[in-house]
């Protein structure tokens, strides 16, 4: 990534009453600002390293993921990408709470670019990993929302790119399944493989990953060492060493 | 490095690498699929028969009109309770992928903010449910025109042509309509005014015959109105339509589905920002 900035519009609609509407028709630019998201980035992900992306709300982790996976284009900069990049952004992404697990294991491994032949090989593999025994045949609608995690992270690990990220999914079920989404992540660690994770689970990323950036307000503040780069947040954050900013709580 | 390398850099509208685009196209055709039949199948969740509802649904509309025509009407006129059917039941075609179109981008926001994935799918995929629609009506159909003594003959095999020419007709509809619902979302609250409107500018409640040729000269301007004339030729009357309806229809498809298309593609990555 050279130089990447992210510039986007939203409205601002503080009355959104037809009265409002009636007096701003044709001069919808008034309501409108400017979101920096992402501010001069640069940096390389080489294949077998583990990158953390951390930072507080609204510094930019998601947009940065989403400029890298090519779902936004960036304002500025240049990306190049080398390898095949699968998406773990945010769970259950084409599920469809109408079917059945079974069916949505399909519907969300063909959406995650899978084919249909490797999601018949893998089944078995996936309703193992998702604990969900005879519930894989009831409607999702039926399914707790830990259910509905568990089954959607199963499906999303079983994908294997050359660039896989992966944004806050490992606060998926209970500290067991936790755990165990933990290890299927390191499993995916490998030489000809680049991993980039977001999480706000500092001990998490300490664990995992083997390079650190923290990014503030759109801009990257510190990249390096992930000791080094947490205490540093840490202590610009003025949160210190505790179970809430080391563990999804 | 052999590895494939994918570029990204600001946005500007215009084209794609088409290569690169269709081949990801095809490869996620599976999912279209998968996707189109989990849609159909939430919209008849719940109810006690489900998706016997894509059969029931033309059988009530088709009964509801021969309670219009012949009982109501008192007319035993089996030409225009066919006529009524065939087109209203091809309109369904093109009118259910436009309103299955115009929000499948804006819909589809979840899976377009968390993959990557050619977003023509979605447009698509609407156009898709609309023949898993439209197949049932056809079942409808055929008993219907047999029970009332239509005639058959060879040039009845015009209605694939013409159907398949319904379908790129929609598909480039719901392309266009999708995309426009990107950037002026009142599109979605105007639909159904703009599709009733075609129903009774179309040869649908009449015959296009029973028009004045000055009318008939102006309906060049209405994209189906050809296209239902030569479907009602060959449905009801099993007759071949005429050269100029096919041609007309054939061009009105084909401006529709490239502008769309081009409109579509050349702004596709910037609806991720719009929505």
């Amino acid at each position: 990534m050279q130089s990447v900035g992210l510039t986007y519009t939203t409205s601002v609609d503080k009355k959104p009453t037809l009265k409002a509407r009636v007096k701003s028709f044709g001069r919808s630019g008034k309501f409108s600002r400017t979101v920096n998201a992402l501010d001069d980035v640069s940096i390389d992900v080489h294949y077998g390293t583990v990158l953390g992306i951390i930072g507080s709300n609204g510094a930019g982790k998601s947009s940065l993921m989403r400029v890298i996976s090519g779902i936004v284009p960036p304002s500025q900069g240049r990306i190049e990408v080398y390898g095949s990049v699968s998406t773990l952004l945010a769970l259950g992404v084409g599920f469809n709470a109408s079917l059945t697990g079974r069916e949505n294991v399909y519907l969300g491994g063909l959406a995650a670019g899978m084919t249909r032949a490797e999601i018949d090989n893998q089944f078995d593999e996936i309703a193992e990993f998702s604990e969900l025994g005879e519930a894989i045949d009831s409607p999702m609608r039926t399914y707790s929302s830990g259910m509905y995690a568990r089954l959607a992270f199963s499906v999303a690990a079983t994908v294997k790119p050359d660039i896989l990220i992966i944004d806050e999914a490992l606060s998926t079920g209970d500290a067991r399944f936790k755990q165990k989404s933990l290890n299927r992540i390191k499993e995916l660690r490998t030489e000809d493989r680049a991993l980039i994770l977001v999480s706000h689970a500092l001990a998490t990323i300490e664990d995992i990953c083997n390079e650190v950036i923290w990014l503030d307000k759109g801009k990257m503040m510190a990249r390096g060492n992930p000791a080094e780069v947490i205490t540093s947040y840490r202590e610009y954050m003025h949160v210190r060493k505790s179970a809430s900013s080391d563990e999804d709580v | 490095m052999s590895t494939p390398v994918t570029v990204y850099e600001p946005f500007r509208a215009g084209l794609p690498p088409m290569r690169q685009y269709l081949r990801s196209l095809w490869s996620r055709r599976h999912f279209i699929a998968e996707f189109s039949r989990s849609e159909l199948r939430e919209q008849n969740y719940g109810s006690v028969f489900g998706q016997l509802w894509l059969v029931l649904n033309p059988l009530l509309l088709s009964g509801v009109y021969f309670l219009l025509i012949y009982i109501i009407g008192g007319a035993s006129d089996a030409n225009r309770y066919v006529h009524l059917t065939s087109s209203l039941f091809f309109f369904y075609l093109i009118a259910n992928s436009l309103t299955g179109g115009v929000k499948s981008i804006t819909a589809g926001q979840r899976l377009i903010m968390n993959t990557a994935f050619p977003r023509i799918m979605l447009p698509i995929s609407a156009s898709v449910i609309a023949i898993f629609k439209f197949i049932p009506t056809l079942i409808v159909f055929f008993a219907v025109r047999t029970i009332v003594g239509a005639p058959y003959s060879w040039q009845m095999l015009w209605a694939l042509p013409i159907f398949l020419l319904g379908v790129f007709m929609g598909l480039g509809m719901a392309i266009s309509i999708s995309c426009t619902n990107v950037y002026f979302r009142d599109i979605a609250s105007l639909l159904p005014y703009i599709t009733r409107s075609l129903i009774y500018l179309s040869p649908i409640l009449y015959e296009a015959s029973a028009l004045s040729e000055k009318m008939r000269t102006l309906e060049i301007a209405n994209p189906i109105f050809n296209l239902l004339d030569a479907w009602s030729q060959v449905m009801v009357y099993a007759q071949a339509p005429s050269s100029s309806s096919i041609l007309i229809s054939l061009a009105w498809a084909t401006f529709i589905f490239f502008v769309g298309t081009y409109f579509f593609l050349s702004r596709e990555r910037d609806f991720a920002v719009r929505l």
